[in-house]
């Protein structure tokens, strides 16, 4: 068990913003004998919140997944972060790189207390100082966590987990974050206040990219979106535009 | 300062192992019952092994009887060479040598085979282990008790002067020395406990815990999950190697280890220890272990008595150690009904509220 020398940090502040920070060209992924993406390219540059909409199986976690290189799935193509190569590296190498994701389903360890999960956030670095300072930077974005540090992160309500879901990610003072579908199964008053939090995040300089079938609320919370549908690309744009788009409202918003 | 306090607690488990070794023999008198508390101890350290690879790191092993042979083999090997080159008498100054050469030998080989055992099949779905670790018991046993001793080369030859079926005695066949006494016993099981409640409580067991509750959510922080997964299991190979070292090594113990000491049988009680006490809580393990040696030791007592002698004589085919499965099927339902989690479900004897700091 060798420590970690990497030590994610958050962007320096001398990259000029909106150089390209994630980049897929032609990305196919299968999983076994089903292909799942058929050829994707995206680019996500530093400081932007982009949003990745489209209907449940267009393959919007398959792309998530294929980015932190979660094992079960064959990918061709290119997928670079930060100029460097995604698809030559094993999933924990990706997460040092400063990725992190906040998995579908919230994915909260439910028997450790909300204080060991945000912990094990920052498990890339494991630096005693920089966790007390994540957080603090945590509880001052969810001031709910901090009333429940003790408490089993199971007996979380469902909004709860997702933030601490979010927490936990911030814990590793990722570059980039991966939410995949925040929204599931919360309450509409909830889901407000948690893509306020993620404008918030962004607005601290940490680049997002969302996936979600709430469309209007990833488009209205987003600068850029793309549209997936059955594993490719069928549109793309700032989300403003597409929010507009009576193509888009007939599509994806219910008139 | 640090690293002399958290040595201070190693010095006073030996100061107590020691007493026992002083008034064990005349506290009880009994060599069989001694024998009885020092197999409770040797349980104690199989059922915290397993504990490491089973209850904390959440996979299912069914071969640690074979760790334990490996290391039961290795440790009684070394020490009977050690005896037979350096003769003399085997004093307790004398086992402050041996029986860490026997054991942590046991441990070392044991820890080696785990990890080649661990390194292909935990990087599959949880079943393969299952699957792997079972044959691979078989294998061992089956390997040294049908080496004939005709063989005249090779690996063959070498795995028979293992003794075959009839077990290994040592190299001149007079039996494998015994100098592991109470104060190596308890010695071990005393630092392994307390091993066993800092590796729970380190970071390293909530990484584990983690991924025992969602194995992606603990890659996407960072959890490699086959190397913890692959470590855990060498550590657990590790602990039933220095449990079978001190097995084969036992005073009072049986001067020949045998293969079929180390038949599913044994793997399947491990597991019964384990499950009962509780999986990942390492006093749930302790009092399985204790409620598993017991039990055994009271169905052989039982027997032993005139009306089970009788019942044996009149129906031959009666195996009484099958009622062993019996008892262990009726409390291993039971526990399922009243408390699926175990005895003490994950949690531990006298703990804090978790989460405090």
């Amino acid at each position: 068990m060798t420590a970690r020398t990497a030590h994610p940090t958050r962007p320096p502040p001398a990259c000029e913003v909106g150089a390209t920070l994630l980049e897929l060209r032609d990305v196919k992924v299968g999983y076994g004998g089903i292909t799942a993406l058929k050829g994707v390219s995206l680019e996500v540059r530093r400081g932007e919140i982009v949003a990745l909409v489209g209907a449940n199986g267009a393959g919007k976690t398959t792309l998530l997944r294929t980015v932190l290189r979660l094992p079960g799935t064959q990918v061709s193509g290119s997928l670079r972060f930060d100029g460097k190569d995604l698809l030559a590296l094993a999933t924990e190498d990706v997460t040092a790189l400063g990725i992190a994701l906040v998995p579908e389903g919230r994915g909260v360890f439910p028997n450790l207390t909300v204080r060991e999960n945000l912990d094990l956030g920052a498990w890339g670095h494991r630096d005693r100082r920089a966790m007390e300072e994540s957080t603090h930077d945590v509880v001052t974005l969810f001031p709910r966590l901090g009333e429940r540090m003790k408490q089993d992160a199971g007996t979380l309500s469902g909004g709860e987990q997702q933030m601490l879901a979010i927490g936990r990610a911030l814990m590793a003072r990722p570059a980039m974050l991966l939410l995949d579908e925040p929204s599931l199964g919360i309450a509409p008053k909830l889901v407000t206040s948690i893509f306020a939090a993620i404008r918030a995040i962004a607005a601290g300089g940490v680049t997002v990219l969302v996936v979600e079938q709430n469309t209007k609320v990833a488009l209205s919370s987003s600068g850029r979106a793309y549209v997936v549908r059955t594993g490719e690309l069928a549109r793309e744009g700032a989300s403003a535009e597409l929010l507009a788009d009576p193509q888009i409202q007939a599509a994806y918003l219910g008139g | 300062m640090k690293g002399v306090r958290s040595l201070a607690p190693f010095a006073v488990f030996a100061a107590v192992a020691f007493a026992l070794e002083l008034s064990l023999p005349r506290l009880v008198a009994d060599s069989s019952v001694r024998q009885l508390l020092m197999l409770g101890g040797v349980n104690v350290l199989i059922a915290l092994s397993l504990n490491v690879i089973n209850g904390m790191a959440g996979q299912f092993s069914i071969g640690h009887a074979g760790f334990v042979g490996i290391g039961a083999y290795a440790s009684a090997v070394v020490v009977a060479n050690l005896q037979l080159k350096f003769p003399a008498e085997l004093t307790f100054a004398r086992s402050l040598w041996l029986v860490p050469a026997g054991a942590l030998t046991g441990a070392l080989v044991s820890a080696v085979f785990g990890l080649l055992v661990g390194l292909p099949s935990l990087r599959l779905r949880g079943d393969y282990l299952a699957i792997v670790t079972l044959g691979f018991a078989e294998i061992f046993r089956l390997l040294i008790s049908t080496a004939a001793a005709s063989e005249t080369g090779g690996p063959g030859a070498l795995l028979a002067k293992l003794g075959g079926q009839n077990g290994y005695a040592g190299p001149n066949e007079l039996g494998v020395p015994q100098p592991a006494g109470p104060f190596w016993i308890f010695f071990a099981v005393m630092c392994v406990t307390l091993l066993a409640l800092r590796l729970k409580f380190s970071g390293w067991g909530r990484a584990l815990r983690a991924l025992r509750e969602d194995e992606i959510a603990a890659a996407a922080v960072g959890v490699d999950p086959t190397r913890y997964k692959v470590t855990s299991f060498v550590l657990s190979a590790l602990g039933a190697g220095l449990a079978g070292g001190l097995l084969s090594i036992m005073r009072d113990g049986s001067p020949i280890t045998q293969p079929d000491n180390f038949s599913f049988q044994m793997s399947f009680d491990a597991i019964t220890m384990v499950i009962l006490g509780g999986s990942g809580s390492v006093s749930g393990s302790i009092l399985g272990a204790i409620f598993v040696t017991f039990t055994i030791k009271l169905i052989e007592l039982l027997q032993a008595t005139d009306a089970a002698q009788a019942l044996k004589a009149s129906h031959e085919w009666l195996d009484l150690n099958a009622l062993r499965m019996v008892v262990y099927a009726a409390v291993l339902i039971a526990v399922m009904i009243l408390r699926p989690e175990g005895v003490l479900g994950e949690r531990e004897l006298f703990q804090r509220r978790r989460g405090e700091r």
